[in-house]
């Protein structure tokens, strides 16, 4: 991980005015994507990942506050500088394979009109090059994709017709925001499958959401833990899944039905990001908590291997009943 | 086995059929030929990819989808080759909790309310009795019974899917079907649903038919698992036996598609979409995706066999695959 990042995020904070109050949704969060790596981001739902991905994506809702932090990709502020948006430079492969094509265009003119706002060259070009990405993710007979509706693809074929057009203009980058999660475990795994030849055949560093750990363990190099909008623990995967060190992380691997003793939950419930609590954002949560963790955010400390996590009292042992 | 408090047998669900004028559209049949007995008090799980029949085969047993053919037998009693309003009211003591419970209650109508009103078509019209029903209950699914007293969008959607089972508890069902309970949740919120699952299955002597596709959940959980791909069932056993002796190349595809906390890499993918419904292959329904397929399994269709007491699989191949299996140490 010591090359130049990719993709940066620095100190990130974002925030939404709301009815019910300002809403912290992101805040200091950090972490890089190295060129030709696949980086995770995993949290339960309210922990601002989505957040964090159209920020990346600069489609962060109208009202939406930004009082620190960067971004940079290829070594561009792409959140200071509009113009030097990554334009075509990063693509995204959406949830919902069902939900994220139009059903009464042809699939193959919609990626086409993708392509011709952001990608050069003429309309035959693209024909040509939407052919071959057809072929690159496996849709069965390719000429003929290009003239289907949507409805005339499976779920699964659905899906590799949403990373064609990842794909289409030759990104550096592909964002995913947990494209396998409407897929049955057969398809899921032949997704993932593709992802990571598709990462390896053409460089690709790919940052991909998810709330499912053993996706997360079949496809990541590294991983970044949210939790309530803070990075509770970042490393690299296996040495985090083998060994979670923030007390979040290790209860809510404990959840696991793989690896769970006994299914205890975590007590209480995520905060709401119009009233964080003070200092540590899982303090009111946690088993280990002391009277200073209510104090300040507590920063992240590093670990051997490239680890992080944000809890000073990552190496105490949690109470027998709340990992029983 | 004791005697079944759920049973059926050649059981066949057909959707959709249609006769016109001048044309007619076949029906599918979404569950085909499908034996099953399912013991009081466990937990019996329905495994299958979307398509293969499980959602049909919860409302055949639930009386709300006609059977074509079979018999359905409940605690002894046939109960098939009814109305379906006639074999939705025998039927009363199996009851069903869907997918997302929550999206099931009125949101303009307190939480009390959406509770008494099934307990009142149910036949419970006191208004004592209808309270002190549902405060019980309440607190039996972990809930304070001023909860009743909110509007749905006052609840978290764990409280909700909490209010969602307290609702069929409310009526003192016998067999509990949960399609998919844990679908969407996060998983520390999962853990907590299948915890209070457990409790209230020996609380109230529940026994539950449980349909889902997260194989860690259903390892986890069930006592019995049956297979199903295409409107049967390739394979039923033990949860233990069945996850980690597989006999079905269906369900080693299965286990081995699952992804696992480890990263293990966990042998090769199955090709190909599940076929339709529409299209259902000549002999074993498996056979165009089966990598041990021989020309028999084209030709003829394999019977449900014992592999080992209390497993059975529906496969001409299943004693040529290799025995080995990544679970077995």
């Amino acid at each position: 991980m010591s090359d130049r990042p990719l993709l940066a995020v620095e100190n990130l904070s974002v925030h939404l005015r709301t009815e019910a109050g300002l809403a912290r949704i992101l805040d200091d969060v950090s972490l890089a994507v190295p060129p030709g790596r696949t980086v995770g981001v995993v949290g339960e739902s309210g922990c601002g990942k989505t957040t964090l991905l159209r920020a990346i994506l600069g489609i962060l809702p109208r009202g939406a506050l930004i009082p620190g932090g960067a971004i940079r990709f290829e070594g561009r502020d792409i959140l200071a500088d509009r113009a030097a948006s990554a334009r075509g430079r990063i693509g995204f492969v959406p949830q919902d394979p069902y939900l994220s094509l139009n059903p009464v265009f042809r699939a193959g003119d919609q990626i086409l009109e993708i392509m011709r706002r952001h990608a050069p060259g003429t309309r035959r070009d693209h024909r040509a090059k939407l052919v071959e990405l057809f072929r690159a993710v496996q849709l069965p007979d390719a000429e003929a994709a290009l003239r289907k509706y949507p409805h005339q693809f499976s779920g699964g074929q659905r899906q590799r017709l949403l990373i064609a057009a990842a794909l289409s203009c030759d990104p550096a980058l592909v964002v995913a925001d947990e494209p396998t999660t409407a897929l049955d475990v057969t398809t899921q795994r032949e997704i993932l499958a593709l992802l990571r030849r598709l990462a390896a055949e053409r460089n690709l560093s790919l940052l991909f959401v998810t709330h499912d750990f053993g996706v997360l363990a079949a496809l990541c190099d590294a991983v970044t833990v949210l939790y309530a909008g803070r990075v509770a623990e970042a490393g690299p995967t296996r040495a985090v899944l083998d060994d979670p060190r923030h007390p979040y992380t290790r209860l809510l691997l404990a959840c696991h039905p793989d690896r769970a003793v006994d299914l205890a939950g975590i007590p209480g419930t995520v905060p709401a990001a119009t009233a964080q609590p003070a200092g540590c954002r899982f303090h009111p949560r946690c088993p280990i908590a002391r009277p200073a963790c209510a104090d300040a955010p507590p920063p992240p400390v590093a670990l051997p291997g490239g680890r992080a996590v944000a809890c000073p009292h990552h190496a105490d042992a949690l109470p027998e009943p709340a990992l029983a | 086995m004791p005697e079944p408090i759920l049973a059926a047998r050649g059981l066949v669900v057909e959707l959709g059929g249609r006769r016109g004028l001048f044309r007619r559209a076949p029906a599918v049949r979404a569950v085909d030929g499908v034996d099953l007995a399912v013991a009081s008090g466990e937990t019996f799980g329905i495994v299958g990819e979307s398509g293969c029949g499980k959602t049909t085969l919860a409302r055949a047993l639930l009386g709300l989808q006609r059977e074509a053919a079979g018999e359905i037998v409940l605690e002894g009693r046939t109960v098939s080759g009814h109305h379906p309003l006639a074999a939705r009211r025998m039927r009363a003591a199996v009851q069903y909790v869907h997918q997302d419970p929550g999206a099931a209650l009125d949101p303009w109508w307190r939480v009390g309310r959406t509770l008494a009103e099934g307990l009142a078509i149910h036949g419970v019209t006191d208004r004592a009795e209808q309270e002190a029903r549902i405060a019980e209950t309440l607190a039996a699914v972990g809930l304070d019974a001023a909860m009743a007293q909110r509007y749905p969008h006052e609840l978290s959607g764990g409280q909700q899917r909490r209010i969602g089972l307290a609702r069929i508890l409310l009526l003192r069902p016998k067999v509990v079907i949960l399609d998919e309970p844990t679908a969407g949740l996060d998983l520390s919120v999962q853990a907590a649903v299948l915890r209070l699952l457990r409790e209230l299955r020996a609380r109230f002597g529940l026994t539950y038919v449980f349909i889902s596709h997260d194989l860690s959940v259903v390892r986890r959980v069930c006592d019995r698992v049956a297979v199903m791909y295409l409107g049967r069932i390739v394979e039923e056993g033990s949860a233990a036996t069945l996850f980690r002796e597989p006999r079905h190349p269906y369900t080693r595809a299965l286990l081995a598609a699952a992804p696992h906390l480890d990263g293990r890499d966990t042998g090769p993918s199955l090709p190909g979409d599940p076929p339709s419904l529409r299209a259902v292959p000549h002999g074993c329904r498996f056979h165009p995706r089966c990598s041990m397929a021989i020309p028999l399994c084209a030709a003829q269709d394999p019977a449900p066999e014992p592999a080992a007491p209390g497993h059975t699989v529906a496969c001409h191949r299943w004693r040529d695959a290799p025995t080995e299996h990544r679970d077995a140490a």
